[in-house]
């Protein structure tokens, strides 16, 4: 069963409309894919999702109810949570107190110290760093409290924006197996990536997103040996 | 030597009252980057506040600053959202004139009920003696009960809940609305609670001084050389910049005539804008 489904939905920034109908169903414990060209609109759709920004017309509905009208916050709290593209920690804080505000929702509270130990044992930097103020780690660093932050919220659907974006190859392979561990553990997830061999390698299912639109979806797998994928977003 | 010594622990007695004055004005725009300009006119409400709980009710000046301090809390929290929500995310010129608004109706009706002519608040607990200066003990307790308010504010925002929200909206809102917090009702809350610094500031003030409705004006103007000097945004640094104040406000006079005060500060707060824009005490950026 879909444990999130977008139905029809177009948004945009101002006058200038973005998504032009997007359908997306997420199945429940899956990982899930969202791959597309620049500016094909894939963070204005997570953006839309989470209620960053309003939908104009369709519907987001999550385990069965309708959220499209939603502010962000109260999604957060009923477990739909993203990791932003480009991190947007707090970095006048530090690491820890990060993890903390990712463990804002009340659902959230009661098991902040398993969750900490269990992100710090996924990421033994963050661990190292925890008194750093996290706007003075590097890039990579950044990255994994990004993601872990998200991880702290104890998330019903976790929804990554840019998860290998600009780092080095050894940390791109590090992050991925910790999304195969939350897969592996039953988190539902999506990824949007740049990266979109390693995107389809370990998900089960993926969306092509071309100006505003689902363009292709299939199983990953299919979507790997599909032509037009191939020549247009794997270079051959 | 001695009316140096004198003026100096003057000074920073008041310094420290000036700090909590200022306080309120850069914890607003820290959090949210609006200059709030009816900080003035709130300072002088609670000067008003003390003033008609003890004349009235005979109630000690400094229980009448609790009932203030609620009254600041919640006229903040109304202020921001009659006046500032519906412009927060507008250019700067919108929630200035927001603000100046609220200023010009507080001033109004505050000049229309009390008038413009000077009140004070006959309470004395006598004064003490260190070395040769005679200091009024209510410049003591307002020094003191200025310090704690402050290191109330930093345990406050460092290890509440509630706190640690008002540090991530001002460090980045749309970040904190993903994590589940409800960034408007944070925002609110922080409008509200440096408004009660401003009443909490102009409470303690009123015991030092004679005022008017109209003297809140002179100490928002202190608070934005403050602020310059401590740091716009950082509410701990407001409390040295006061210190910095008070005692130059001490100093200057004695050796030349007093008139030149704002002159002096005004024109260390152009020069702290050219060579150090930041504060003296650094801030964050925004
Ligand atoms: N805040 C904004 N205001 C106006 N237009 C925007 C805004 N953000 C994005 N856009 C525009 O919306 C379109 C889609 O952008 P979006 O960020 O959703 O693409 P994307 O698929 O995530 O691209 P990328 O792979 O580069 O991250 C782009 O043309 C972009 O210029
Ligand atoms: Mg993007």
């Amino acid at each position: 069963m879909a444990i999130l489904e977008i139905k029809d939905v177009t948004s945009g920034y101002g006058e200038v409309q973005i998504l032009w109908g997007a359908n997306l169903d997420i199945e429940d414990g899956r990982l899930t894919s969202l791959v597309g060209a620049n500016g094909a609109g894939k963070t204005t759709l997570m953006r839309t999702i989470m209620g960053s920004i309003k939908p104009w017309q369709g519907s987001v509905i999550f385990q069965g109810q309708d959220i499209s009208s939603l502010p962000a916050h109260a999604k957060a709290e009923m477990g739909v949570v993203l990791v932003p593209e480009g991190r947007q920690l707090f970095t006048d804080m530090s690491v820890e107190e990060n993890l903390e505000m990712g463990a804002s929702p009340k659902r959230a509270r009661a098991n902040v110290k398993q969750n900490l130990e269990f992100v710090y044992e996924m990421f033994p930097r963050l661990k190292e760093r925890r008194a750093q103020k996290s706007g003075t780690m590097s890039g990579g660093e950044q990255q994994m409290l990004a993601v872990a932050r998200g991880i702290m919220a104890e998330p019903v659907v976790l929804m990554i924006d840019e998860l290998s974006l600009g780092l080095a190859p050894v940390l791109v392979l590090d992050l991925f197996q910790s999304l195969i561990r939350l897969k592996n553990a039953g988190l539902t997830m999506i990824l949007v990536e740049q990266n979109v061999q390693m995107a389809l390698a370990v998900s089960d299912y993926g969306y092509v997103l071309a100006q505003g639109q689902v363009e292709i979806a299939g199983p990953s797998q299919d979507l790997a040996e599909n032509e037009h994928v191939r020549s247009a977003y794997l270079g051959h | 030597m001695d009316f140096l010594f004198t003026s100096i622990l003057d000074g920073l007695m008041l310094g420290f009252v000036y700090g909590l004055a200022a306080m309120g004005l850069t914890l607003i725009w820290g959090v949210m980057n609006v200059i709030n300009l009816s900080h003035g006119p709130i300072i002088s409400l609670g000067m008003f506040g003390v003033y008609l709980l003890f004349t009235f009710l005979g109630m000690n000046p400094y229980i009448a600053l609790i009932f203030v301090a609620l009254f600041g809390l919640l006229l903040g929290i109304v202020i921001y959202f009659v006046a500032v929500n519906r412009v927060i995310d507008a250019p700067h010129l919108s929630t200035l004139l927001a603000t100046f608004a609220v200023a010009m109706i507080i001033t109004g009706l505050g000049t229309a009920v009390f008038t413009a002519s000077p009140r004070n608040v006959d309470y004395s607990l006598g004064s003490v003696t260190i070395g040769n200066a005679t200091i009024p003990v209510t410049r003591i307790v307002a020094a003191v009960l200025s310090v704690l308010i402050t290191a109330g504010l930093y345990l406050y925002l460092h290890r509440t809940r509630s706190g640690r929200y008002i540090r991530a909206v001002a460090n980045n809102r749309s970040a904190a609305e993903l994590m589940g917090v409800p960034s408007v009702r944070i925002l609110a809350l922080s409008f509200g609670i440096g408004t009660m610094l401003a009443a909490l500031a102009g409470g303690l003030i009123s015991t030092l001084f004679p005022f008017t409705i109209l003297a809140g004006g002179t100490y928002e103007l202190k608070s934005f050389v403050i602020g310059v000097l401590g740091g716009l945004g950082n509410p701990i640094g407001a409390l040295f910049g006061g210190l910095i104040l008070g005692v130059l406000e001490g100093i200057i006079p004695t050796f030349m005539p007093a008139t030149w005060v704002p002159v002096l500060e005004f024109g260390l707060f152009v020069l702290i804008l050219l060579v150090r824009p930041q504060g003296l005490f650094g801030a964050k950026k925004s």
